[in-house]
This record gives structure tokens, C-alpha cells and sequence, in this order.
């Protein structure tokens, strides 16, 4: 209960300190058989200042003065106002919305999205695949699934509705020691892909210079043991770093000696890479047809839906995609007439010949 | 008698023998073709619909083809609606959120973010930064603090069954819930 307590508190403190005037955003796109998409962003905000609030530069995905925008407030039972933006576009196709992304300046204008569309003509059907793509952010990190069992890795990417929901469900104390697993594991996947993150850095910076295979070989070598050591000496960190013993213990007094200074950048570089500027949003997306697949969720209104946070696309590409299908009734009514005819003609010639 | 009938038999052999002088042939045989075509035209019957329509079954190869192709469709439907009534199987057993997205900071997100802070040299991009750095760590320390002491504090009351016992009927009278420390 306390430790609930300290986590609410700290997370609050944080909030204060990270959290700007960002709207709650959801995103909604409407996939045509043509390939053109109607968007519909969703911003929720309970920022007084007019001024502060619905910023392009708060919000989550590429917004300008171009959509077609509505304006409303809601006010709660308890008196607490939150002021809603509603805003539509249409796109033509999905060069129009892969140029959005591309001159984004929104919140999110470091990551770099891309969507894509495939529509496959297969006669009785026609399929259709929408995806939008967030490239990683990493190139030494571990994938999450490395760390997290199936049921983990479902509870990982899921909306924080769902998981509420579970928390407060008839398995709640399942659910609870789940999260606890989750929350465990990925300290150490965090951990460990700050470490390889840092080594894989390190290593760019040292190469080809003398010594450099040694110090990197014992670095790979050694890397959970390096994970252990900073996760047990978090708050003696700074000084270990300072003096150079962290960096003496794993590749000799010489070359840390040697190659502080890289030593200094890599942890400068990586610090860049992991501190993503990234606002969270949710991301819906209705497709033409009859929904044949999808990694994502299935809300309450057959609507699919996926979370986009950070961590998603740290060490992997997050990919949320969809495929459907609309069957060629004109296809169906040839193939059949065509083998009616054939099977006729058989008919026939076996009447015929007996 | 006997020849006068000898006589009209000559006739009529020497006329059976001569051919008539025909002026233009090729009007005739014209003339003759028409008719014939005229007369098929008009008694055009089913039986010779179907036998124009079905005279591929008599060549073998356009028969064995046509057959092939029939085949050949029938599997790529069957194929292709199995696959699909597959996946919209799979895709119904999948989970269903219960309710429309609500999006919130989620506490472990940011949790996350300070264990990156942590073990990341201690380094804000200077943009997300709205207090000093000091202040920061600050925060972080008396946090660390916090914990090492709710740990120790923890520890304790783990050590003492009768420490545990008051404990939780306090938080019980307090919260009116049951509290497993």
C-alpha cells in the first residue's frame, strides 16, 4: 500500500516535471478500398489557458490549419471541464500522409512513421493492408519479447483501459503479481539496453583504433555483469563513473585511461537516443470489408485500436497493421456460370456417348 | 406398232442424252446455294444450339483444359475462403477492450522514464526540463531515501508476526479493506 503510495507521489512529481499541456489524442483512421483515408484526431484537454491549449506543437500527430475542425466542452457531474477538438482530413492516398509525418512539427516530430497500403486483387477477393510504422529507436537494444512470456508480452502491449480493467477484475491478484513480473522484467530489459546501447556506441566511436577489439570483446563479454553492477550500485553511479572504476573493472586501468573520453560521449549519446521526446496517443483504425487480421485490440465498437508509448519502439519497429478483404461478387457469378457450363458440357457428352 | 415404239424410244433416248444449253451457271448455283442456307436458317433448332455451344467436348484438348481450369478454381476458392474463415476464427477469439480508450500517463511509464534518468548519467534533454537539475536530483535522492527506508521499515514489520498483526488491523480500521503487507 505504501509503495503504492511513494509510486503515485513520485509519478505525480514526475508528471509535473515531464508532462506539458499534451491533449489526450486518439486517432482514428478510415481506410478507403481506393487507398485515400479519412483521418479523425480526438483531442481531449482540461488545460484552462486558451492559450496553452491544443498547441500544434503539443500535439501528437501532424495537425494543421487544414482539417476540418469542431470545438466542444464537456463538464462532468463533479463541475471539471474538459474541452474537446475535434478535427478531420481527408487524404488521397498514403504519400499525403507519409509527407504529414515527414514535415511533422508536432510533439512527436523525432520519430520517424511511416503508413503504408497494399490492396491484392485475388479474384473472389479483393485484400487490403493498412499499417503505420514506427521505426526503433535503438540499434544495440534487445526485443522486449526476449524477456516477457506471451501472456507478458499481451499484457505489455495493451491499452491501459484494459489493463484497469483486469487489475480490477475477479483475477485481480493473478493480475497483480503479472504486473509486478512485467514491471521486474522490463527494469532489467530497460537496463540492459542501456548498457548494450552504450557498448554498441562505445564500440562506433573506438573502432579501429588500437586495443579496441579487447576492450569491446570483454565489454560483450561481460554485459550482464555490468547490468548487475549498476543495478545494485544505482545511487554510488555518478561516483564510480567519475573515478573511472566502473570502466577500469571491465576493460583494464590502460584503456579506460585510453578512451575515457569515448566512454563519456557514448554515455552523451545514448542518453539522446533513450530520452525519446514522445507524446502518448492511441491510434484506431477502421478498415474496408470484412477485418481478416490484425495485431491490434478490438474495442467495444469493433473499432481496432492500439497504444502507442515509447517503449514499443525502443528496441523494435512498432508496427500496427490490419488486413481485409471485400469478396468480387462479379467474380463469384463468372466462376460460377463458367463451371456450370463446363460441368454441362460433360453432362452431355457422357448422355451422349452412353 | 413395233416400230413406232422402237421410234419413240430413239426419241426419247437421243432427248435423255442431249443437254439443255445453259446461259449462266454461276447464277444458277448462286441461286441454289441461297435457298439451301435460307432453309437451314429457318429450322434452326436447341439441339443445334447445344451442339454448337457444347462442340468443344468433342476436341480433347479443349475438354481436358476447360476441366483443369473448373478444378483449378474450385481449389483456389476453397483455399482461399478456408483461409480466411481461419483467420476471422482466430480474430474472434481475440481479446476485446471492454471500453473506449481512455488515455492517461500510466504510473509505471513514468516510473520507467526515472530508472532511465537514473542509470542514463542522470541526463534531461534540456527541452523536457521545466526545474533545475539540482532540484532534480534532489527529488531523486530524497525518493531513493524514501524507498531504502519503506524497505527497511518493511523488513521489520516482516520480522515481527505480532508488529504485522496490529499493523494490518489498523490499516483495516483505517480503510475499511484488507491490506496484505
Amino acid at each position: 500500500m505504501k509503495r503504492k503510495s511513494i509510486k503515485l507521489v513520485l509519478a505525480l512529481i514526475l508528471m509535473l516535471i515531464v508532462s506539458c499541456n499534451e491533449p489526450e489524442t486518439v486517432v482514428t483512421d478510415y481506410i478507403h478500398p481506393d487507398g485515400s483515408v479519412t483521418r479523425k484526431i480526438e483531442m481531449k484537454s482540461i488545460e484552462g489557458d486558451v492559450k496553452k491549449r491544443f498547441n500544434v506543437s503539443d500535439i501528437q500527430v501532424p495537425f494543421d490549419s487544414t482539417w476540418t475542425i469542431k470545438d466542444s466542452v464537456e463538464i462532468n457531474q463533479k463541475g471539471d471541464t474538459t474541452w474537446i477538438k475535434r478535427a478531420v482530413k481527408q487524404f488521397k492516398n498514403i504519400d499525403e500522409i507519409n509527407l504529414a509525418y515527414k514535415t511533422d512539427s508536432g510533439a512527436n516530430k523525432e520519430i520517424s512513421r511511416q503508413a503504408g497500403f497494399k490492396k491484392s486483387f485475388k479474384w473472389f477477393n479483393t485484400e487490403f493492408r493498412f499499417s503505420e510504422r514506427i521505426n526503433k529507436k535503438l540499434s544495440f537494444g534487445y526485443p522486449v519479447k526476449d524477456f516477457l512470456n506471451d501472456e507478458e508480452l499481451v499484457y505489455f502491449y495493451s491499452p491501459e483501459n484494459m489493463q484497469e480493467a483486469k487489475k480490477n477484475g475477479p483475477d485481480s491478484l493473478k493480475f497483480k503479481a503479472l504486473i509486478d513480473s512485467v514491471k521486474h522484467k522490463t527494469d532489467t530489459w530497460t537496463m540492459k539496453n542501456l548498457i548494450s546501447e552504450w557498448i554498441g556506441e562505445f564500440s562506433k566511436l573506438t573502432e579501429g583504433k588500437a586495443g579496441n577489439d579487447m576492450a569491446i570483446k570483454s565489454l560483450k563479454s561481460r554485459e550482464d555483469e555490468f547490468v548487475k553492477i549498476v543495478e545494485k550500485n544505482d545511487k554510488q553511479l555518478d561516483s564510480l563513473w567519475k573515478n573511472g572504476i566502473l570502466l577500469k573493472e571491465f576493460i583494464g586501468e590502460a584503456n579506460a585511461l585510453k578512451y575515457k573520453t569515448e566512454a563519456d560521449s557514448a554515455i552523451s549519446i545514448v542518453s539522446n537516443n533513450i530520452w525519446i521526446n514522445f507524446k502518448e496517443y492511441s491510434v484506431r483504425i477502421v478498415m474496408p470489408g470484412k477485418l481478416i487480421g490484425t495485431n491490434g485490440f478490438i474495442d467495444s465498437t469493433q473499432v481496432l485500436l492500439w497504444p502507442v508509448k515509447s517503449d514499443f519502439f525502443l528496441t523494435e519497429p512498432y508496427e500496427m497493421w490490419a488486413e481485409s478483404k471485400i469478396p468480387n461478387r462479379w467474380a463469384w457469378i463468372v466462376s460460377g456460370l463458367f463451371l456450370v457450363f463446363v460441368l454441362s458440357g460433360v453432362i452431355m457428352r457422357v448422355i451422349k456417348k452412353g | 406398232m413395233k416400230t413406232e415404239s422402237e421410234k419413240y424410244n430413239k426419241v426419247l433416248n437421243i432427248l435423255r442424252k442431249s443437254k439443255p444449253v445453259l446461259e449462266s451457271t454461276e447464277d444458277i448455283e448462286r441461286e441454289v446455294i441461297k435457298r439451301i442456307a435460307r432453309v437451314h436458317r429457318s429450322g434452326l433448332n436447341l439441339s443445334e444450339v447445344i451442339d454448337y455451344l457444347f462442340g468443344w467436348v468433342y476436341i480433347g484438348w479443349v475438354r481436358r483444359s476447360l476441366i483443369s481450369a473448373s478444378i483449378v478454381l474450385v481449389l483456389v476458392f476453397v483455399y482461399q475462403q478456408g483461409v480466411i474463415l481461419k483467420r476471422i476464427d482466430f480474430l474472434s477469439r481475440q481479446t476485446i477492450v471492454i471500453d473506449r480508450e481512455n488515455i492517461s500517463t500510466p504510473a509505471n511509464e513514468i516510473e520507467k522514464m526515472l530508472l532511465v534518468y537514473k542509470n542514463s548519467g542522470r541526463r534531461f534533454p534540456s527541452k523536457t526540463i521545466t526545474i533545475s537539475e539540482k532540484q532534480m536530483k534532489e527529488i531523486l535522492e530524497s525518493v531513493n531515501e524514501l524507498q531504502t527506508k519503506y524497505k527497511d521499515l518493511e523488513n521489520l514489520i516482516d520480522g515481527d508476526p505480532e508488529l504485522k498483526k496490529m499493523i494490518e488491523k489498523k490499516l483495516i480500521e483505517n480503510n475499511h479493506t484488507k491490506i496484505n503487507l
